[in-house]
């Protein structure tokens, strides 16, 4: 195409509108459901299986780590069946993150995704256990079933560090750790390893699957990064609405954009991050439609919507 | 003819011993460095550093010298295996857990760092583990690295190391429990990690389907036995020379070996699993095989 960049960027976003945002996700979503339910079967001990699996498959997840994997893989015109065991894998460690993070030694919540937090139900043994398990599950899940004739075994090799960099000592354990310890560090920096890196890792280990160029997976990676954070303000934002009383109280242990700054400068925040993140995918025009669903996971995030059909 | 010429000199097993715990302390040492978030990292470094005997990465090591790779190999995998390890020991001893105080010999990493700390060192040390055998692992094609990582992964898990903790802590104060439960919570809590060891060593060295399955079934025992011996030094040796509360098992009303059979079956039971362990190296060459015997020999005679 000879158009100019200039020229482009409102054409894709035009078009974005009129992508099926809802369609594509229900399908992908309901896809990746299957293929959790399957991936997590129940053995024996049967407890350990059915911890890890009311986390897993909690009726309130939203899917959003392993929906722009797959979209960040179909970009590059590769099948998503080569990114669904990632997918999956993403979803389970994130549950494993969550489980931990709800425990009373940290942030101490009985409730996630409007349902009993995992160690109110199986002890918090159990809990402790379901996530150590959930690690681990993730990585053979993408070992045994990414198939090879789609993945090079040195891509699966950057996937498994790319998540466990992400939820490691530098990544996702060190945003809760400086979540929990207060203390001067800044509500950006806890925010981008606290949300940003799950988004950011999603988005990369999709081009990594697909063998995408380095300077794509920077792209991915800062579009990831942005949409991960943006999706925690826009929920601190709607909590802030809804319910903002019990919000302030159950928050004191965390920090929020909303609480920090307040909702017109969050407002703001929300904003600049929907901006940035688009401007990255401007930078993927060549392979034209195929990034409209990242387009418009974008709005997706920035608006709010959270209720879609489970 | 002269005898002694021919004689091979005998193994020192002490100084392959210290020799290789020094190269994997050493590697340790600067796979986990010291970075911010500082406590984190201080929090990993102290329970991964407090100088464990490191029996894992030494029979990941052996085990790929046996199948014909070197040290350098298996390096990777051999800090992986007591990454883990050692989180898995973190987790186990806090307080909805075991609730122990005491870790070879020194306070236990929660009750130096909190709750809180210990479970996120507990999970950064299960991540790191992961993402440095994909990453630090030399000279080894990466469909060999893939397969180990998955061999990893199912040791650990809820088909591994933690469906043997969930049966044990489903356990306690149960009236009724047989050899056949006992052996599920051991093969399970202990076996599968040091089967993972041995099989991750023979997997990056090179080996071939049937070496790494010999190899497997040899770890299996010695996963076995080394429980079994676990079990017997909990009730008759004291906490200063275990460097943890002995009698501990009794204390929690847990079953073991010698509640179940005695002392006596117990060590007998010992020597099998160290015979059939043996039994397994006996087609490969007897000169690489040494430092596995000797392992072999040392977790059936160790005294903490």
């Amino acid at each position: 195409t000879s158009s100019s960049s200039s020229l482009s960027v409102p054409s894709i976003q035009l078009k974005s509108m009129h992508f099926d945002l809802k369609t594509y996700w229900a399908t992908l979503i309901g896809e990746i459901n299957h293929k959790l339910d399957q991936a997590v079967p129940v053995k024996y001990p049967e407890q350990i299986y059915e911890a890890m699996r009311y986390s897993v498959l909690a009726k309130g997840a939203k899917r959003a780590p392993p929906v722009m994997c797959v979209a960040a893989c179909e970009l590059f015109g590769v099948d998503r069946l080569a990114a669904f065991p990632t997918a999956c894998a993403l979803e389970m460690v994130h549950a494993a993150s969550l489980i931990h993070d709800d425990l009373p030694s940290m942030d101490d919540d009985q409730s996630r995704r409007g349902q009993p937090s995992n160690h109110t139900i199986y002890g918090v043994d159990m809990a402790i256990l379901a996530g150590d398990a959930l690690f681990p599950h993730g990585f053979r899940h993408i070992v045994s079933n990414t198939p090879s004739s789609l993945v090079p075994e040195s891509r699966i090799l950057r996937v498994i560090a790319e998540i466990a960099r992400a939820v490691g000592s530098t990544g996702m354990a060190a945003g809760q750790f400086l979540d929990l310890e207060g203390g001067p560090n800044s509500i950006e920096f806890v925010q981008e390893k606290k949300f940003g890196e799950m988004g950011e890792c999603s988005a990369v280990c999709g081009g990594l699957l697909a063998g995408a160029k380095d300077d794509e997976i920077e792209r991915l990676r800062r579009y990831g990064r942005a949409v991960g954070v943006l999706y925690q303000v826009v929920d601190d934002l709607f909590k802030a609405k809804t319910q903002s009383e019990e919000y302030g109280k159950k928050k004191k242990k965390g920090k929020s954009y909303v609480a920090f700054y307040g909702v017109e400068k969050a407002m703001e925040v929300a904003e600049d991050l929907r901006a940035n993140a688009k401007k990255e995918l401007d930078g993927f025009e060549q392979y034209g439609e195929k990034v409209l669903p990242l387009y418009s996971f974008v709005d997706y995030a920035a608006e709010g919507k959270f209720s879609i059909d489970d | 003819d002269n005898n002694s010429n021919n004689t091979k000199p005998t193994f020192d097993f002490k100084s392959y011993m210290i020799q290789k715990a020094d190269s994997v302390n050493q590697a340790l040492d600067g796979a986990v460095s010291l970075r911010e978030p500082r406590k984190i990292h201080e929090a990993m470094r102290y329970s991964l550093l407090a100088g464990g005997k490191r029996v894992r990465p030494m029979l990941c090591i052996a085990s790929c010298e046996l199948v014909g790779g070197d040290e350098s190999m298996a390096m990777s995998a051999a800090c992986a295996v007591e990454m883990i390890h050692t989180m898995s020991l973190i987790h186990d001893d806090l307080p909805c857990m075991d609730n122990d105080d005491l870790r070879r010999g020194k306070p236990t990493n929660h009750k130096v760092f909190g709750e809180d700390v210990a479970v996120l060192a507990g999970d950064a040390l299960l991540a790191f583990a992961f993402e440095y055998m994909a990453v630090s692992t030399v000279g080894v094609a990466p469909s060999r690295v893939v397969r180990a990582i998955g061999e990893l992964a199912m040791s650990i898990g809820s088909e591994g190391l933690v469906a043997g903790q969930v049966v044990d802590i489903n356990s306690e104060g149960l009236k009724d429990v047989g050899l056949e439960h006992l052996e599920f919570i051991h093969v399970h809590k202990t076996a599968a990690l040091l089967e993972g060891a041995v099989v991750l060593g023979a997997i990056l060295g090179g080996g071939s389907d049937d070496e790494v399955e010999k190899l497997r079934k040899f770890a299996r025992c010695i996963g076995l036995l080394f429980q079994v011996v676990d079990d017997i030094l909990d009730v008759t040796k004291s906490s200063k020379e275990l460097g943890k509360t002995a009698g501990k098992d009794l204390v929690a009303d847990k079953v073991t070996y010698p509640k179940l059979i005695g002392i006596e079956k117990s060590r007998e039971f010992a020597n099998k699993l160290n015979e059939d362990a043996q039994e397994q190296l006996a087609g490969f060459d007897q000169e690489k095989a040494t430092p596995l015997i000797a392992l072999a020999n040392y977790i059936a005679h160790r005294q903490n």
